[in-house]
């Protein structure tokens, strides 16, 4: 209770409409233990933290902290040991495609389908009519400007264009969250930086929530309102840096003072969490 | 050097005119024995002599059917047999090593045995052709289902798939042209398999006749069964390697 306390009083708008709010995440003592060849090796301990409706939170941490395996249980891909989950105030038991969309590292588009077919799967699933998935589709391939390759086929696109149609996908139904475990990793410095500014037009234009992992504390402190650092295994949470720079973000922000100060904040605690 | 596109085909069918071309010419000019060679115009309008008769039609009609039914027969039984086999984790250590020594052996020593348990029937021949190929589509089957990949399964069930819509949406697309690749091998098996136990003992069918030419050397028909059989083979091939690009054009 201490903590949710101490989240209203940092940001006491976010939190009321947090309160019940469709897009609203809440961790509350989230561990996660599992069973190896030394005895239980525990990845997560402790986890708490709230996510306000329409936020962009980014997850910062080393590798291995457990901070892809915690992005996979807020999906309820995974089960945790123990502690809850809740997304808009019910529980996450299982995949709920309705209210969380998730975009995985790689993109794992269908190589059978085309992007646009891609894009329309999850309708597929629930039966949506062909005539509405297509319009729905091709809707979310123009938001990530991709309307031109609709026919072609992933091995037709470039690493950043088959992403782009993985964030399609993960918008198509308008889930009021969604998860994102470190989708740019697998692209080039130069795709990365187009892609997030990409995504921020993106996030402006639907309000989504938004929770992204990342390892680059470039990245996070660009995309963020709020960045969560975890410490090596186990993972905890560290630190919050609430990030007030103003939006629009540019990357010219990123040669000012401020900016590099939030990533040495960053780069600090993790450091500090290894030396443990 | 670069040729253009239309070369290489055009290359091709000299290269077949020529060899025609030597059939036709070499028996007739006494550089190779026309008796054992028969000319190809010679061959060609025996090959129209048979096809009008009603017994040789009988016949390939026979043949046609048991590679049919030993098909249909083979491919369901040894898909279902390796799908189960490779998703069970125990029965696939089991049995790997096993179906690949079973693999190995040489069907054709086999045939006498089915013909002591089926005789020289209709059965007897469709038996051994569904023996040689059901192995094969057992271990394609099992390849097939090995290649799916566990992203393709993660995101389908991040979407809410069904267990139904995880075969149909995932597994199945990504199996077919590794199963049809297997079916278009299989029918190459099965049609091998059909006819070398109808020339070795049976009493109708293709290769029952092409036995029976062969034993009385009439060349003339025994080289125009072949050019049949040859003819029917490609084609069969061809049919099933187009449907098989058709669907598989997003494998680079």
């Amino acid at each position: 209770m201490v903590r949710c306390m101490a989240d209203v009083i940092q940001h006491p708008a976010s939190a009321a409409r947090a309160a019940g709010a469709a897009g609203s995440i809440q961790v509350t003592g989230l561990s996660h233990a599992y069973a190896s060849g030394g005895g239980p090796m525990e990845a997560l301990a402790d986890i708490d933290f709230t996510v306000g409706t329409g936020r962009f939170v980014v997850i910062v941490g080393p590798s291995g902290c457990g901070k892809s395996s915690l992005l996979m249980m807020l999906a309820g891909l995974r089960q945790q040991t123990a502690g809850s989950i809740l997304c808009g105030n019910r529980p996450v038991t299982g995949p709920d495609p309705d209210r969380i969309g998730v975009v995985f590292q790689d993109a794992n588009l269908f190589p059978w389908l085309t992007a646009l077919d891609n894009v329309a799967f999850p309708l597929a699933l629930r039966r949506v009519k062909p005539a509405e998935r297509r319009r729905r589709a091709l809707d979310m391939l123009r938001m990530v400007g991709l309307e031109n390759f609709a026919a072609r086929h992933p091995h037709e696109l470039s690493g950043g264009m088959r992403q782009r149609v993985s964030i399609a996908r993960g918008l198509v139904q308008d889930p009021p969250v969604l998860l994102m475990d470190e989708p740019f990793a697998a692209l080039d410095e130069q795709t990365r930086m187009t892609m997030g500014e990409e995504l921020l037009r993106i996030w402006a234009a639907t309000r989504k929530t938004v929770v992204f992992v990342t390892h680059s504390l470039q990245e996070a402190v660009f995309l963020a309102d709020e960045v969560l650092v975890m410490s090596a295994r186990p993972g905890r949470i560290i630190d919050r840096i609430e990030v007030d720079l103003p939006r629009p973000r540019t990357y010219a922000m990123m040669a000012e003072l401020h900016f590099a100060r939030l990533r040495d904040r960053i780069w600090q605690h993790i450091r500090s969490s290894h030396a443990l | 050097m670069t040729l253009p596109r239309l070369a290489l085909p055009l290359l091709r069918l000299v290269l077949l005119c020529c060899v025609l071309l030597a059939w036709e010419i070499l028996p007739r000019a006494g550089a190779i024995d026309s008796e054992l060679v028969p000319p190809f115009t010679d061959v060609l309008r025996t090959l129209g002599t048979l096809l009008a008769r009603p017994q040789l039609q009988t016949d390939l009609a026979v043949t046609a059917l048991e590679i049919v039914v030993a098909f249909a027969i083979a491919v369901p039984f040894g898909a279902v047999l390796g799908l189960v086999i490779a998703e069970s984790r125990y029965l696939s250590l089991v049995f790997d090593p096993l179906l690949f020594f079973l693999f190995s052996i040489p069907k054709s020593i086999f045939l006498p045995m089915f013909i002591l348990t089926l005789g020289i029937g209709f059965w007897q021949k469709v038996g051994f052709g569904c023996f040689s190929s059901t192995l094969l589509v057992l271990l394609s089957a099992q390849a097939a289902v090995r290649s799916v990949q566990p992203e393709h399964l993660l995101i389908a069930r991040t979407y809410g798939a069904t267990p139904f819509q995880l075969v149909t949406r995932v597994y199945l697309p990504s199996m077919l042209p590794i199963l049809l690749e297997a079916m278009r091998i299989a029918v190459i098996f099965t049609f091998t398999a059909v006819i070398l136990a109808e020339m070795y003992a049976s009493r109708s069918g293709i290769g029952h006749e092409i036995e029976t030419w062969g034993e009385n050397f009439m060349m003339r028909q025994l080289l125009a069964g072949v050019l049949l059989i040859a003819v029917a083979a490609i084609g069969m091939n061809e049919a099933i390697r187009r449907v098989e690009q058709w669907c598989g054009a997003w494998r680079t």
